[in-house]
């Protein structure tokens, strides 16, 4: 791993040398050797790893997908395949240096079992397919404490700052990457666990009892705190940030958040983002500003990012729209290549200085959507129309008069022959006209999503923040597909 | 703390020896300057902490409650009282010395060595979970302690463990992460039932070939017999880790008994005792052999739960801890509300040969016992007997009682689900006489289903299981 320090205000110029010098010698070394799956489908295709001579040269290497890793009842050990593991041969082999060495042979062990043995792990959510997990050797930790330790000098977060970590306990990314860096850093830090296990309430009483001023949620759950707590009228003046992770943040759900903390004692609060994959290790931050999104600031020496084209794969230059694709860098454990993470990034990727904090590490555009939530509906008799649900969010979020949302999709008569229908769930603030709000949702919803929704039907917030999940899942449920399979 | 290779052997004088020096420094040092409670209580009491010299002066400090640290309208903030600020004037860090004498120590301590890292909750059974402060020294010792855990129960670097503890902010998930950590082993913190539910546990066992699993008592015991009723084997597994939770010898039992019938590898089951208050957990070598303690990070008297009369080994009694080397929280003789059920013993362990003391017997809690009416006599209901009764029959499944009052009567409503191919009115009218004729209250048994009674008990949604609850007004 480089120096952050020195790595944020090396060139671009120099960080690509850096990364193909890093990408050659992870290929050859690690990955065609001791990924099993990499390791065959090399065999199996008959590609050279020292053909991969940079990133350039990525292209010769196949996609990774979520079904090549996820595993399934047929395979549920598929995942495996994935972990960067000596086989016996080579085991074998240190095993007999070992023991030819009388001095240092232990050493050597301990060395090889520091890189190589699994100690933690993450899973996947599982939205998609069945969770994955992704193992973590000592190595590895070391390698996510120095990124998460990274995201809060992003972050400008430093060693005095008391967190509350609000994301919900998990072998997850998220949670894991607010402890390692707190941990790190000597931070004092709450891990509540969210408020499925402490409850909301006992959550708003540790931030008062703490004082932080620095707060990690996940964003849909932070706006329902952030509101009971308005309701209580406590004081959480001490927040000065807010980080979200977990979820796409809409600008308009930033601007709600600011206006709460406001309303709680805390003026100026920075509201930020974090983006994280559980394939990719690590979590990345957003630049800390108020008026503009400057991107997700990348670790180079980690990781190498590329944007293609959804449809055909090709990749695509500078500042373009497409999918981003998570190489690993100098990981072990679990580790893929060229992997599709179905994560669209509006304004793809961006090598030139941040005009913000001047760190001259790529970035990936603020404004990612996911792929899966592009869905395809036959809303008519005549034919089907892919429809971009993400668009429900920065709507939803963002729209003054809503206090809580939920999109859900159904077949008329549940029937899966019959036609799609959207129905709309919402919670208003008290004093809207219900009339004009329905007709302002439709016009705007037809605007942004190009589909009308079939209902839109009022709820009290108490029923849809029960229907959310809110407090006893851990992400809440905001667009439900309860289409039956014909 | 010390090395634990030296500690672990060392006789049991030089224990008592240690202790006092320890107990003698943490006054002096420590709490008459920067515990905000104890100076201000040393003060109005009039005790000076020069005349306690050592453990046989341990009974002129007054105990401290978790009343006295809970907060109330009047004072949000009770909890801080109990946190051990840094010393006035002590802003930054001492540099070292570039030519000290023979190496002479600094001895100006760090501030960040006060400042807090982490926060943690008490579990609450009881009463509101109370914060805990922990200092970067305190999880340095939390690690010390997860390696003795480690040592204690024969962990090694190879075993790969499922930490099935529910989550929440208490000393045992991070406990055994910290320890599961510092080894080195393959560990998936999957925080329990709560966070991850019993059937993606099962999965993950078994995907895993997970030899260690651990969790409470209960949700084991469900789990368990989930994969019996399913039919699916547990090969892998070698040794379960319970703790958390009430565990007497017959739930050992129970355990090691249902590992046989799934088919695992090996039966061994080990109970571990969490001490919020302690910041530590207390491992037992084998079962029955008592839960080892940490004497130079905390000294461990058991009392008399009525008068708090100082008792001697081999008595049963309250737990009463007082922290020895912790920043952050640190309390004196702070009554646990946990009873052990044969004392404390000072001998070296006949199993293991550690000389460090041990809390013999099973540990029972305070809270589960209740000052009942039954015809205008004061009965004393033994909910820890009860407890110990039911889990000891194997044709029950799950369980859960109520105290309910009635007419200025108090009785007992309790619902079960049997285990299957059992009369169910025959054991029904079996639990009711056992139990009207060993507590002398009235029983009402009621017959409930699998999955109403393990929700009430919070099995899969608790931090642990809960099974009396008192509903009289």
């Amino acid at each position: 791993m480089e120096n952050w320090e020195v790595l944020s205000k090396t060139p671009y110029k120099e960080i690509r040398e850096m990364q193909d010098r890093k990408l050659r010698a992870f290929i050859c070394n690690q990955v065609s050797i001791y990924s099993p799956y990499y390791s065959n489908i090399m065999k199996k295709q008959d590609l050279d790893p020292y053909k991969i001579k940079g990133i350039d040269d990525l292209k010769y290497l196949p996609f990774t997908y979520k079904w090549n890793i996820a595993p399934n009842a047929e395979n549920p050990q598929r995942h495996k395949d994935f972990v960067i593991r000596p086989d016996e041969e080579v085991s074998e082999k240190y095993g007999h240096y070992a023991k030819m060495s009388m001095s240092t042979g232990k050493e050597l062990i301990e060395q090889k079992i520091y890189d190589y043995k699994p100690v933690h792990i993450h899973f996947t959510t599982g939205r998609t397919a069945l969770p994955t997990p992704f193992v973590y050797t000592k190595r590895d930790v070391e390698n996510l404490r120095e990124s998460s330790c990274r995201l809060l000098d992003v972050f400008e977060v430093c060693g005095d700052d008391i967190t509350v970590n609000c994301f919900p306990f998990a072998p997850h990314l998220a949670f894991w990457t607010v402890y390692f860096a707190a941990d790190t850093l000597n931070s004092p830090v709450f891990h509540s666990g969210g408020g499925k296990i402490v409850g909301t309430s006992k959550l708003m009483d540790a931030f008062e009892f703490l004082r932080p001023s620095v707060a990690v949620f996940i964003p849909g759950y932070c706006y329902y705190f952030l509101r009971e707590a308005v309701k209580q009228k406590r004081d959480f003046s001490s927040i000065k940030k807010i980080f979200f992770g977990g979820e796409r943040v809409p600008p308009g759900l930033k601007e709600k958040i600011k206006e709460l903390l406001k309303q709680l004692g805390a003026e100026d609060v920075m509201v930020l983002a974090v983006c994280g994959l559980t394939e990719s290790k690590v979590g990345w931050g957003e630049c800390p500003s108020h008026e503009k999104y400057h991107g997700y600031h990348l670790y180079p020496d980690l990781e190498v990012i590329e944007i293609v084209d959804p449809e055909s794969g090709e990749p695509l230059g500078e500042g373009e729209d497409g999918e981003i694709v998570y190489t690993s860098l100098d990981w072990r454990g679990t580790c893929v290549v060229r992997y599709r993470t179905g994560d669209i990034a509006r304004g793809g990727i961006s090598y030139e200085p941040c005009p913000n904090c001047g760190r001259t590490v790529p970035r990936i555009s603020s404004v990612i959507e996911r792929k899966s939530e592009f869905k395809e509906f036959n809303m008519t008799k005549i034919k089907g129309t892919l429809v971009n649900l993400n668009n429900f969010f920065p709507l939803m979020m963002g729209h003054p008069d809503l206090e809580e949302w939920q999109v859900e999709i159904r077949k008329r008569n549940n029937d899966p022959f019959d036609l799609d229908e959207i129905y709309l769930y919402v919670t208003k603030n008290p004093d809207v006209n219900e009339e004009n709000l329905t007709a302002d949702l439709k016009q705007k919803i037809i605007r942004e999503t190009e589909v009308s929704v079939t209902n839109i039907v009022y709820l009290p917030l108490d029923k849809l923040v029960s229907q959310l999940g809110m407090e006893t899942e851990l992400k809440e449920k905001r667009i439900v597909d309860n289409r039956p399979t014909g | 703390m010390l090395d634990w290779s030296k500690i672990s052997r060392m006789p049991a004088n030089n224990i008592k020896k240690l202790q006092d020096e320890l107990l003698c420094k943490i006054l002096q040092d420590e709490l008459m300057i920067n515990h905000p409670y104890y100076s201000n209580l040393f003060k109005s009491e009039g005790l000076d902490p020069n005349a306690i010299t050592g453990r046989r002066d341990l009974d002129r400090i007054p105990f401290t409650s978790k009343q006295d640290m809970l907060s109330s309208e009047y004072d949000p903030e009770r909890a801080k009282q109990f946190i051990l600020q840094k010393p006035e004037g002590l802003e930054s860090a001492p540099k070292p010395k570039k030519f000290a004498l023979l190496g002479r120590k600094c001895t100006v301590p760090d501030p960040a060595e006060y400042r807090m890292s982490q926060l943690f909750y008490t579990k609450g059974n009881d009463l509101d979970p109370i914060p805990i402060s922990y200092t970067r020294h305190d999880l340095n010792n939390l690690k010390e302690t997860g390696t003795r855990l480690c040592d204690i129960l024969n962990l090694k670097r190879d075993d790969t463990i499922l930490n099935a503890f529910s989550y929440a902010p208490h000393i045992s998930v991070w406990q055994l992460f910290h320890a599961a950590m510092t080894l080195g082993s393959t560990a998936l913190h999957s925080g329990g039932g709560r966070v991850l539910g019993m059937e993606k546990i099962i999965l993950a066992m078994n995907n895993m070939g997970a030899p260690v699993l651990t969790s409470h008592p209960l949700f084991i015991m469900a789990t368990l017999q989930t994969m019996l009723r399913q039919n699916t084997d547990a090969p892998s597994l070698e040794r379960v880790i319970i703790g958390m939770d009430y565990a007497p010898m017959v739930v050992v039992e129970d355990i090691q008994d249902l590992m046989l019938r799934c088919k695992a590898a090996n039966n061994l089951v080990q109970r571990v005792y969490f001490l919020s208050m302690a910041k530590a957990g207390f491992a037992e070598c084998s079962p029955g052999f008592g839960y080892h303690l940490n004497p130079d990070h905390v000294l461990v008297e058991v009392i008399n739960p009525q008068t708090g009369e100082s008792l001697g080994e081999g008595e049963s009694g309250e737990i009463v801890i007082t922290n020895l080397d912790c920043r952050g929280t640190l309390v004196l003789r702070f009554r646990t509300g946990d009873l052990t059920t044969e004392g404390l013993s000072s001998e070296p362990c006949p199993n293991c040969g550690r000389t460090v003391p041990r809390l013999i017997g099973d540990i029972e809690h305070r809270h589960d016992n209740y000052d009942l009416v039954n015809e205008k006599r004061s009965i004393a209901f033994n909910g820890n007997a009860l407890r110990r009764y039911m889990i000891g029959r194997r044709d029950v499944l799950a369980w859960y009682v109520e105290i309910v009052s009635e007419k200025g009567n108090d009785t007992l409503n309790l619902t079960f689900k049997p285990a299957g191919g059992i009369n169910e009115e025959e054991l029904a009218a079996t639990l009711q006489k056992d139990i009207q004729e060993e507590h002398r209250l009235k029983v009402t048994i009621k017959k409930g289903s699998y999955e109403a009674i393990t929700k009430i008990m919070g099995l899969e949604s608790g931090l642990s299981v809960k099974q009396i609850f008192d509903l009289r007004q």
